[in-house]
């Protein structure tokens, strides 16, 4: 959020159990439509095979967001 | 004094206690109600105006001024003269090296350890003995408090907002300790960290739950060292492996053997930095196996270095006990220490 408002594109990645917290922090940065690339949580203990189908969902994701 | 806060007007006592859980502006306790009075009292004990900058939080780029900061030790119980330690605590917790949202929003569920040392603990009778990290004295319960308090209703550390944490610990109500100094032949952890003597000073850790150990059948420092080394290298298996600003309380009847057999708090830290460190491969002992992968043999240190460990004295005259705090999770958050910077002697103005 902060990188946009300088002018860098990003996007902002989480799993779904911190959607609340990023929502939350988009209003208190004052952005509260901010999109986001949600993936399946939890990361740490998914296999290689998780692992790479959320990478490649946030990939998917992303690109849309970057988009626009 | 000009204070600027938007107030609220109740009916009586307990209509305010419902407001205040209503919103979410308490930690689940009743609160004082922060009256103009004595909010503004507060401020002229530690001679700070309204509008004085305490530090802003980065992430959420939130100032912290220090008439908010008196509503929230206000509300915690605080009187003024324990107001300047709720300054100091925040300062220190502002440090960049703290990383006070991370700390404060893991789902790790850390709480910051305040540990008070100098004249202002003689001066706010703090208690660094009996129940040391129990429900001591006054101060110790009112500032703990109001470092919770402020982080719930200035940075919107919430359970379930900011506040990630899973389970969380009780010392998030209140988590501050006084050091021992008048029955301790060490430096104190100030005099360690700040390079002055007789200071008072707050040091802010972002510490999980204590783990106590028990060696009462033993007088050689080495082997109580073990013991101390021994939990810290448990809760590097079960919990975190990474090295960080472990804390040991160590009480009157251990810290006797240690000085007993002549060693400082530099000989303490030295022995637990050797010993407090697992292999990787450790793990798979402990249900982990799947993330050791090819580094089995790699050496984790509890500590970067031996200072990294903090030592501080406290705790009632008897009992073979000790306590290890660990840190939240390795050295994404450091120990600061910030000396007390009002004049906590003179008259209120």
């Amino acid at each position: 959020m902060i990188a946009e408002r300088n002018g860098v594109p990003a996007v902002s990645i989480m799993t779904t159990a911190f959607v609340d917290a990023a929502e939350l922090m988009a209003r208190v940065q004052g952005v509260p439509l901010h999109p986001f690339a949600v993936i399946e949580h939890p990361i740490a203990s998914a296999d290689p095979e998780g692992i790479d189908d959320r990478a490649r969902i946030a990939v998917v994701k992303a690109a849309e967001i970057l988009a626009g | 004094m000009n204070l600027t806060s938007s107030r609220i007007t109740t009916a009586d006592f307990a209509a305010a206690q419902e407001t205040y859980h209503a919103n979410g502006w308490t930690d689940g306790l009743p609160v004082v109600p922060p009256t103009p009075d004595l909010v503004s009292a507060c401020l002229e004990w530690a001679l700070l105006s309204p509008e004085h900058l305490v530090g802003i939080e980065p992430v959420r780029e939130r100032s912290i001024t220090a008439e908010k900061l008196a509503i929230n030790a206000v509300m915690a119980g605080c009187l003024p003269e324990h107001f300047p330690l709720v300054v100091t605590a925040f300062t220190a917790m502002l440090q960049p090296e703290f990383l006070l949202h991370g700390a404060t929003a893991s789902t790790g569920g850390c709480a910051v350890l305040l540990i008070v040392n100098g004249p202002i603990r003689r001066q706010l009778e703090m208690v660094a003995t009996f129940n040391a990290l129990g429900n001591t004295d006054r101060a110790s319960a009112a500032v703990g408090r109001a470092i919770r308090l402020g982080l719930i209703n200035l940075l919107d550390v919430r359970p379930g907002e900011i506040d990630r944490s899973t389970l969380g610990h009780p010392g998030k109500f209140s988590y501050c300790l006084a050091e021992d100094e008048e029955n301790s032949p060490w430096s104190s952890l100030a005099e360690e960290r700040l390079g002055e003597s007789d200071v008072s000073a707050v040091t802010a850790v972002a510490a999980m739950a204590p783990r106590q150990i028990m060696n009462e059948w033993t007088s050689d420092p080495e082997q109580i060292c073990d013991t101390i080394s021994a939990e810290i290298r448990a809760n590097q298996l079960h919990y975190s492996i990474w090295a960080g600003n472990y804390v040991v309380v160590l009480p009157t009847q251990l810290r006797q053997h240690f000085s007993d057999a002549g060693w400082s708090k530099a000989d303490v830290q030295e022995c637990v930095f050797d010993r407090a460190r697992v292999m990787r491969g450790s793990w798979k002992q402990v249900g982990k196996g799947s993330v050791v992968k090819d580094r089995a043999d790699r050496e984790y240190p509890a500590m970067e270095s031996p200072e990294e460990l903090i030592v501080v004295a406290a705790g009632g005259p008897a009992g073979g006990f000790a306590q290890v705090i660990p840190p939240w999770l390795g050295t994404k958050s450091r120990a600061t220490t910030v000396a007390v910077g009002a004049c906590v002697d003179c008259e209120v103005p």
